[in-house]
């Protein structure tokens, strides 16, 4: 489904990505996880053309999108939930929504409905305006508003950051019942211990370099991964 | 009687004000950038609809559309030409190019159309209106700029709380990166803005020649920068502030002339800028927006 072949990303004169290729086939749920700094959001940035590689591709259903522009790929069914949720907070949460329905102006009303369904308490805060909402909410409403695209491919940046335990385990449930309804998901994420867990393949990204990768059970059962990210 | 009349005359010229400051607003709202050359499309509206009316003898209603939709294109072009190439370039850079556009069309209008005053015909075909025997006269101008500019603010309101289109922009304005993941053109939207300021740029220059009838080309920066200051003072990027702020401003402006000094009444217009910006620097009805981490 999504195919990144040796990306070199820049920041300026910083080398971000250093010839990263990785793939992701139809209905996996692919993790990809290393430290701060290691340049897994700016892989997903790159993938949805917030940023563009300098040289290799990328390629998503069988399209060259190396050079797409972000408000392009949308459409053709990648969502992108950005590192800090970056939720619309001076809109209400049905704007939000609606928003994410930008380029699916038939689904608003039955998008709406279908994430109200799986995040019953956005229902009740519906016309709040989300910079008012929990950390959790938040959370909620930045993974709904991507779904209101109807995405093949859900790319979450870090869901789990600055949650409770009990909220990043409803997070990784929501992704899990995604994934079961069918969307191929790339999941970057600090909590190792969690991605690994539900994650079919992973791609360990040390300064801007893949340096691991295997299915999700190998990674965690692997000693430099315990020592380097599953505390011990 | 004089109060009543200073005070309508108040109105309207901050209604003019208001309508230029709409425009300051909603560009500043969404490109977060001070168009200074908001100005000077009033300048370029009047003109056209002066020629329109005078050389071409088009009906004055026809001649606003006109000068609209030229100040339309107009207006994406400098967009296009000169801000968009800056997007990712430091504000100082951005604000220095606005006053080169502004200069840029003032000197344009000068080449085409020379420096000699041009007498405005008030597009209004409606006689003064007498109250109190002949004791407070309404000139038709003011009513028509007043309930323009009511209209223009309702129509803006709504568009922009209901209109997909509305919406999209308050997106932009709030976060460009995450608008684009939404699928949301943000360039589009951002030309869009300029579309519309212009629009209304075009509507207050015809509006302002109507009422105050000498045209020449730099008949815009004063009402220009005035309605920058109407805007900030009612809070930059807020629809009801850059109303509220003109309006205001209008009266302070109209009651300083004919109350205190008529040389003095853009001191006294420019000294509640800065009065404003020391006691509440969002503007009246600005927001200070404190983000969660």
């Amino acid at each position: 489904m999504l195919k990144v072949d040796d990306i070199n990303v820049y920041y300026g004169n910083i080398h971000a990505l250093k010839g990263i290729s990785l793939d992701v086939n139809e209905d996996e749920i692919v993790a990809l996880i290393g430290a701060n700094g290691a340049g897994k959001s700016t892989t997903l940035k790159t993938i949805s053309g917030l940023m563009h590689s300098k040289t290799g591709s990328i390629t998503l259903m069988n399209e060259d999108i190396s050079h797409a522009e972000a408000h392009k790929l949308v459409s053709k069914g990648l969502a992108h939930v950005p590192e800090g949720r970056r939720i619309f907070l001076q809109m209400t949460v049905q704007e939000n929504l609606e928003m994410g329905a930008y380029t699916q102006p038939g689904y608003v009303k039955d998008g709406i409905a279908d994430v109200f369904n799986r995040f019953p308490r956005l229902k009740h805060r519906k016309n709040q305006i989300a910079g008012t909402l929990s950390g959790g909410e938040q959370q909620m409403l930045a993974m709904g508003r991507a779904l209101m695209s109807k995405p093949k491919l859900l790319m979450l940046d870090e869901p789990s950051m600055g949650l409770a335990p009990i909220l990043v385990q409803q997070i990784f449930d929501i992704i899990k019942e995604l994934h079961e309804a069918g969307t191929t998901i790339l999941l970057v994420e600090q909590n190792a211990e969690m991605a690994l867990q539900i994650a079919d393949r992973a791609y360990v990204l040390e300064s801007g370099r893949i340096t691991l990768s295997g299915t999700g059970k190998e990674l965690a059962a692997s000693e430099a991964i315990k020592k380097a990210y599953l505390g011990g | 009687m004089t109060l009543i009349s200073n005070l309508i005359n108040g109105i309207s010229l901050g209604s003019v004000y208001a309508i230029i400051a709409l425009g300051y607003t909603m560009v500043y709202g969404i490109a977060k950038m001070l168009n200074f050359a908001q100005g000077d499309v009033i300048m370029v509206g009047a003109y056209i609809s002066y020629i329109c009316t005078t050389s071409l003898g088009v009906p004055a209603l026809i001649s606003i559309l006109i000068s609209m939709a030229v100040c339309t294109i107009l207006g994406i072009m400098i967009e296009g030409l000169a801000y968009r190439p800056l997007r990712k370039a430091s504000s100082l850079a951005v604000l220095i190019t606005a006053i080169g556009v502004s200069y840029f069309l003032q000197n344009a209008a000068l080449i085409i159309w020379g420096s000699t005053p041009r007498a405005f015909t008030s597009v209004v075909p409606f006689k003064s209106i007498s109250l109190f025997d002949g004791q407070l006269t309404i000139t038709p101008e003011s009513l028509v700029t007043i309930a323009a500019c009511v209209v223009i603010m309702v129509f803006l309101t709504l568009f922009t709380k209901k209109g997909k289109m509305g919406k999209a922009m308050r997106a932009v304005s709030e976060d460009k990166d995450a608008a684009l993941l939404m699928g949301i053109n943000t360039n589009r939207t951002i030309s869009m803005t300029f579309a519309i300021g212009s629009a209304l740029a075009a509507i207050a220059g015809v509006l302002l020649c109507s009422a105050y009838p000498v045209l020449i080309p730099t008949t815009g920066s004063m009402p220009g920068i005035k309605a920058f200051t109407a805007a900030v003072f009612g809070g930059i990027g807020s629809i009801p502030g850059a109303m509220i702020g003109g309006i205001l401003l209008g009266i302070i402006e109209i009651f300083g002339r004919a109350y205190i000094s008529t040389q003095l009444s853009d001191a006294i217009v420019f000294s509640v800028l800065i009065i404003v910006l020391l006691v509440k620097p969002t503007g009246l009805l600005g927001k200070k927006i404190t983000e969660k981490v």
